[in-house]
């Protein structure tokens, strides 16, 4: 019914449109998901982006200053210094086949549609630190997490690759590595989660190869994850599974299991 | 909300494109000074956006500290540094808000009131000084309901399926609304380019 509105309302919802929607924040669920993926992979279209976001800009100046509390600022110092600290380590050459950390928070839209806090930026540092290095799968053998993490292998076909994945309970952060695997630049990979209720498949996003994505899981999808979870990756467009489309082809799956 | 700017905050704009720039050469001390300049501004924005002081707070962590990753993507021929700034703290807001994690959602259009201001309006660095940009104009300009909607959606980070919700009328009817409105919007916009 709507879809039919939309195409009858003398309207037509070109890129610009979309691109209008995007900066707005009108989007959810796939189609802000499609349209994050654009920004990143599509020039023509973040540009467009860009130059709503700065006609707009101009509005902000309407929302009322707030001072915040005094001691945000020396948690924020924190945080850099921790990172800080890693990243000379990384220059020292402690970890140069693993996690391009910094090319990833470099990032100003994430492909796989789903941000990280800077806390979970902090996370990853600490778990797949430079102790990792050599074995950027394996569990870390120190977690600043209390609870047991979950975590999953997804094995890609017979390369001898695969996707880790990790989930922390108390931080409730996941982090999807796809470390070695290179993009085709005609497909993107979405990783989904198989509620063990026999609910509808719930999109992770889609796996960035050749990096680790460190994700704030909503409780919707939380709640569902349990030691023997299965995890399934489907082949998809560019952007991930457009809305309206069954998913495409199951490539890889694993299972959690609590360590 | 202010006049004309004053010389102190052009003086105070070309600091934080200075400080933009040696933050992006690597010099960690320009974050703090970005953080002076910008807190109250940034934190307004994340506050508005999530209606939560602890996400807001979050938010404003969040903010900074990928600042000090990002701020090479700041290209300081091309935008001021405040309206860089302030649309990567709206970004980054409307991403927490979508993760799902926060449950109460933006203060909704008609309930929002003037909020606790401890610092004076005079140290705001604004984006628009002058008030001069089309985009105000174009904005009030529209119609009812567009105009309210289009607000809530850039302000409270409204969502078509929420603003629908909120309106109680069919999706299809609120993106017809704010659709028509967008296209307003742009004529007006690229009518003053």
């Amino acid at each position: 019914m709507s879809d039919k509105n939309e195409m009858t309302d003398g309207i037509e919802r070109d890129d610009a449109m979309i691109a209008i929607e995007y900066t707005f924040g009108l989007l959810d669920g796939q189609e802000l998901m499609t349209a994050r993926g654009r920004v990143a992979n599509d020039p023509a279209f973040a540009a467009e982006v860009a130059l709503w976001e700065e006609r707009c800009a101009p509005l902000l100046d309407e929302i009322a200053p707030m001072e915040p509390r005094a001691d945000l600022w020396p948690q924020i110092a924190a945080s850099v210094a921790v990172q800080q600290a890693d990243q000379s380590d990384e220059d020292a050459g402690a970890s140069s086949n693993v996690v391009d950390l910094q090319a990833r928070v470099r990032r100003w839209q994430w492909t796989a549609g789903l941000t990280s806090a800077a806390a979970a930026v902090a996370l990853a540092f600490a778990a797949f630190g430079p102790d990792a290095t050599q074995a950027p799968g394996q569990v870390p053998p120190t977690q600043i997490a209390t609870a047991d993490p979950l975590v999953a292998q997804v094995p890609i076909g017979d390369t001898g690759l695969r996707l880790d994945v990790t989930y922390i309970p108390d931080s409730e952060k996941m982090l999807i590595g796809a470390i070695g695997l290179t993009a085709d630049g005609v497909h993107d990979h979405e990783l989904w989660l198989v509620p063990a209720d026999g609910g509808d498949l719930q999109s992770l996003g889609v796996v960035e190869p050749g990096k680790v994505l460190s994700m704030e899981l909503p409780e919707t999808i939380a709640q569902n994850l349990d030691d023997g979870v299965q995890l399934v990756l489907t082949r998809e467009p560019i952007g991930g599974k457009p809305e309206g489309v069954d998913a495409g082809p199951v490539v890889a799956e694993g299972a959690f299991s609590q360590v | 909300m202010v006049g004309a700017p004053t010389p102190a905050s052009t003086e105070a704009r070309e600091a934080l494109r200075d400080a933009m720039v040696r933050l992006a050469e690597g010099d960690s001390t320009a974050l703090e000074q970005i953080y002076s300049a910008t807190r109250v501004k940034l934190y307004g924005i994340c506050f508005r956006i999530l209606g939560d002081t602890k996400e807001a707070e979050d938010a404003l962590q969040d903010v900074y500290v990928n600042l000090w990753q990002r701020a090479d993507r700041y290209d300081p021929d091309r935008a001021s540094p405040i309206s860089w700034l302030a649309t990567f703290a709206r970004n980054r807001a409307i991403d927490r808000l979508r993760t799902g994690k926060v449950r109460g959602g933006a203060v909704p259009v008609e309930e929002a009131v003037p909020l606790p201001d401890a610092a004076p309006l005079a140290d705001q660095l604004m984006i628009d000084g002058e008030r001069a940009a089309r985009v105000h104009t174009c904005l009030e300009a529209l119609e009812e309901p567009a105009r309210t909607n289009i607000r809530s959606a850039f302000f409270d980070g409204s969502t078509y399926a929420e603003l629908a919700e909120d309106a109680d009328v069919p999706l299809g009817t609120m993106k017809s609304w704010i659709r028509r409105g967008m296209m307003k919007l742009r004529t007006c916009l690229e009518t003053g380019e």
